[in-house]
C-alpha cells in the first residue's frame, strides 16, 4: 500500500467539502477518483499533496504523515494542478530543469520529454502549445523528481478525443515504468478504460471503490438492465475512423 | 546557494526576455533624460544668497529684507562655508559684511559671484542693489550708493543634465522595484505559477530571495547604462565613484523592493496593484526632487518630503555623481534609508501572502 488516506475531512465554513473519505492504494496502480464537478474531488487531492491544511483525518503515504513530514512527501510526489501555468518566457527544456533543482535534481529534460512525446518542443514555451500538449507538460513536469507517486487532476478536462487518448498512452506507460498514478475524472468512459480501480465520489463522499468492471458486475448481478440496447460504435468511434489514429498528435 | 544562484539565473532569463521589461527599466529612464536633457527647463528659480559675517548687523537690516523677496532665499554661514557652497553651485552669490555693516555706515560690501550661473547671479544682484538703495534711502532720506566689490568665482559647471541625470536614475530605481514586484508576483500569483512551487520542496523564501537577487543586478546594470548614456551623449560630469553609486543604489532598490512586496501583499489582482503603487510612487516621483529641485517647494511640502526615501536615494546619488561625495559624508542619506529599509521589510513580512 503506498498511500492510505483515513476519514479524510475538509469543510468551508458549512460547506462540507470532504466527509470522512477513506481509500487506499497499491503500488503501480491507475487509480481513479470519479466524481461531478464540485463532488470535493480535488479538495482531497490537494490534502494529500500537502496544499491544503486537513481538518481531520490521516494520511499515509509511502509510510509517511503528510501532516508531520510534508517535506519529505513532496520529495515522493509529482503533481499536476488542475489549472497549471508556468513561469513565461522559459521553454520547455528550461522550465523541467529549474523544477528540477527546486528538488535538488539535475534532469534529462529530452528524456522526460520523450515521456510524453514532446521531445521535438524542448524550445518551445508552454504558451505555444496546443491544449493536449499543455497537459502532457505538466505530467513531464510532474515527473522531474523521479516521484513514486503522481496525482493529475482532471487532466483530460477540456481536450478533444485524440488528445485525451494520447494522453491515457502517456499515463499507461508512467505506470509500466513502476510509478502509481492518483487521478481525478468526470469522464465515465476514461475511468473505464484508464483506472485499475474507481472510487466514485458524491457530495464529498466515497459511495464506491472497486475495479470499474468489477463495479459494473456488481450492477449487472443485481438485476440492472439498461433500458436501451448499446450500440456498436458510437460517434467518437467514427471520428477516430475518418481522421486516423488515435494515439498520433492532434 | 546552487538552488538560489539557478534560480537568479532563470529570473533574470524570464526578465531580459520580456520586452516590456526592458523597456521600462532601460528605455524609459533614457527617454525621460533625452526629452528633459534637450527641453532646457533651467529658468529661473530661486535665488540662493548666502551671507557671512556682519554678526553685529542690527535687526531688520539688509539681511532680513533680502530674506522678505520671493524669489531670494538667503542662508548664513561663515566665509569658507559659503565658498564652499558658491563653487559647488549651490549659491550665486555670497556676500560677506564687514563688522558693524549697516546701508549708511560707508563700509564696503564684499560680493562673491557665481560665474556658471550668469542669469540667476544678475537677477540676484539688482535685488541687492534695490534693497541697499532703498535701505540707503530709508535710512538718508537721500540717495546714495553702498559702495561694492565683485569678485568673480569660478564654479563647477552644473547643467540641468547633471542635475536630471542621478534623478531620473533614482526614478528608474524606484519605479523598476515597486512595478516590477508587485506587478511580477501578482501576477506569478493569480497565474497559480507561486501554487505549483509550493507542492515542491523549495521555501518560499528561496524563490524571494532569487527575485530580490535578480532585481538587484538589473538595478546595477540600470546605474551603469544611464550613467554612460550620460557621459557619452551629456557631457555629465561624473566626479564620485562607481562603486559608492552602486551601494547607494543598492539600499535605495532594497527599500523600493520591500514596498513592491508589501504591495503585493495587499494587492489581489494585478488590477490593484497599479493604482496601488501608483499612490505610493506619484507623489515621490513629483516631490522628491527629481526633476525640479526641492528648494522651490512651499516650506511645509518641502520639510514633508525632506524624509521621503526617493529624496534620499536622489540626493546621496545626485550628491555622488556632482560633487563626488563619498558614503561617509552621506551618512544622513544612508541612515534614512536604512531605517525605510527596516520599516519596509518589516512591512512586507508582515502582510506577506504566498498564495
Amino acid at each position: 500500500m503506498i498511500l492510505a488516506v483515513d476519514n479524510l475531512c475538509k469543510s468551508y465554513g458549512d460547506l462540507v467539502a470532504v466527509d470522512r473519505v477513506s481509500f487506499s492504494v497499491r503500488r503501480q496502480e491507475i487509480f481513479g477518483i470519479l466524481g461531478p464537478n464540485g463532488a470535493g474531488k480535488t479538495s482531497t487531492l490537494e490534502m494529500i499533496e500537502t496544499l491544503r491544511p486537513i481538518d481531520s483525518g490521516t494520511v499515509t503515504l509511502d509510510g509517511l504523515d503528510v501532516r508531520r513530514h510534508p517535506r519529505q512527501v513532496q520529495q515522493r510526489i509529482g503533481v499536476q494542478l488542475q489549472s497549471t501555468s508556468f513561469f513565461e518566457k522559459l521553454n520547455l527544456r528550461e522550465l523541467l530543469l529549474l523544477l528540477g533543482e527546486l528538488y535538488g535534481r539535475v534532469v534529462d529534460p529530452l528524456e522526460l520529454l520523450g515521456d510524453v512525446d514532446l521531445q521535438d518542443r524542448a524550445k518551445a514555451q508552454v504558451e505555444q502549445l496546443s491544449g493536449g500538449q499543455q497537459q502532457r507538460f505538466s505530467v513531464a513536469a510532474a515527473l522531474v523528481n523521479d516521484p513514486l507517486l503522481i496525482f493529475l487532476d482532471e487532466p483530460t478536462t477540456g481536450l478533444d478525443p485524440q488528445a485525451r487518448r494520447h494522453l491515457w498512452g502517456v499515463i499507461r506507460r508512467i505506470r509500466s515504468e513502476g510509478k502509481t498514478v492518483v487521478l481525478t475524472t468526470h469522464y465515465m468512459e476514461e475511468a473505464e478504460e484508464l483506472c485499475d480501480r474507481v472510487a466514485i465520489m458524491d457530495r464529498g463522499r466515497i459511495v464506491a471503490d472497486a475495479p470499474p468492471q468489477k463495479l459494473i458486475g456488481n450492477l449487472l448481478a443485481s438485476g440492472f438492465k439498461k433500458e436501451r440496447v448499446e450500440r456498436l460504435a458510437n460517434l467518437e468511434d467514427v471520428f477516430l475512423h475518418l481522421t486516423g489514429h488515435a494515439l498520433q498528435e492532434e | 546557494m546552487r538552488l538560489q544562484w539557478k534560480l537568479t539565473v532563470a529570473s533574470l532569463k524570464m526578465f531580459t526576455r520580456q520586452k516590456e521589461a526592458i523597456i521600462w527599466t532601460m528605455l524609459l529612464p533614457l527617454f525621460m533624460v533625452f526629452l528633459f536633457g534637450f527641453v532646457s527647463f533651467e529658468g529661473l528659480g530661486t535665488v540662493q544668497i548666502g551671507v557671512a559675517g556682519g554678526k553685529a548687523e542690527p535687526a531688520g537690516g539688509l539681511v532680513g529684507r533680502l530674506g522678505e523677496v520671493q524669489t531670494v532665499r538667503v542662508t548664513r554661514g561663515t566665509e569658507s562655508s559659503e565658498l564652499e557652497q558658491l563653487k559647488a553651485g549651490r549659491r550665486h552669490l555670497v556676500l560677506v559684511l564687514p563688522e558693524q555693516f549697516h546701508a549708511a555706515s560707508g563700509k564696503e560690501l564684499r560680493v562673491l559671484v557665481n560665474d556658471g550661473t550668469p542669469e540667476e547671479t544678475q537677477l540676484g544682484l539688482l535685488i541687492l542693489r534695490k534693497v541697499l538703495d532703498d535701505e540707503t534711502f530709508r535710512m538718508h532720506r537721500a540717495p546714495g550708493r553702498v559702495p561694492m566689490t565683485l569678485q568673480s568665482v569660478a564654479s563647477r559647471r552644473s547643467s540641468y543634465i547633471d542635475f536630471l541625470l542621478p534623478g531620473v536614475l533614482s526614478l528608474a530605481i524606484m519605479q523598476s522595484g515597486i512595478f516590477g514586484v508587485a506587478f511580477g508576483f501578482v501576477a506569478l500569483r493569480k497565474r497559480g505559477v507561486l501554487r505549483r512551487l509550493s507542492v515542491t520542496p523549495m521555501r518560499p523564501q528561496d524563490f524571494i530571495a532569487a527575485q530580490v537577487a535578480m532585481r538587484l543586478m538589473v538595478l546595477l546594470a540600470q546605474i551603469v547604462v544611464l550613467v554612460g548614456v550620460g557621459i557619452v551623449f551629456f557631457d555629465l560630469q561624473f566626479l564620485g565613484s562607481l562603486l559608492d553609486l552602486f551601494a547607494m543604489g543598492l539600499l535605495g532598490g532594497a527599500v523600493f523592493l520591500a514596498i513592491g512586496f508589501f504591495l503585493a501583499g495587499i494587492a489581489r489582482t494585478e488590477d490593484q496593484v497599479v493604482p496601488l503603487a501608483n499612490v505610493v510612487s506619484l507623489p515621490m516621483m513629483l516631490l522628491s526632487g527629481v526633476f525640479f529641485s526641492r528648494s522651490n517647494l512651499p516650506e511645509p511640502v518641502r520639510l514633508v518630503t525632506e524624509f521621503f526615501p526617493l529624496t534620499y536615494l536622489a540626493d546621496g546619488m545626485r550628491s555622488i555623481v556632482l560633487e563626488g561625495s563619498t558614503l561617509p559624508t552621506l551618512w544622513l542619506q544612508l541612515a534614512g534609508l536604512a531605517l525605510w529599509s527596516i520599516v519596509s521589510v518589516w512591512a512586507a513580512v508582515k502582510v506577506f501572502r504566498w498564495e
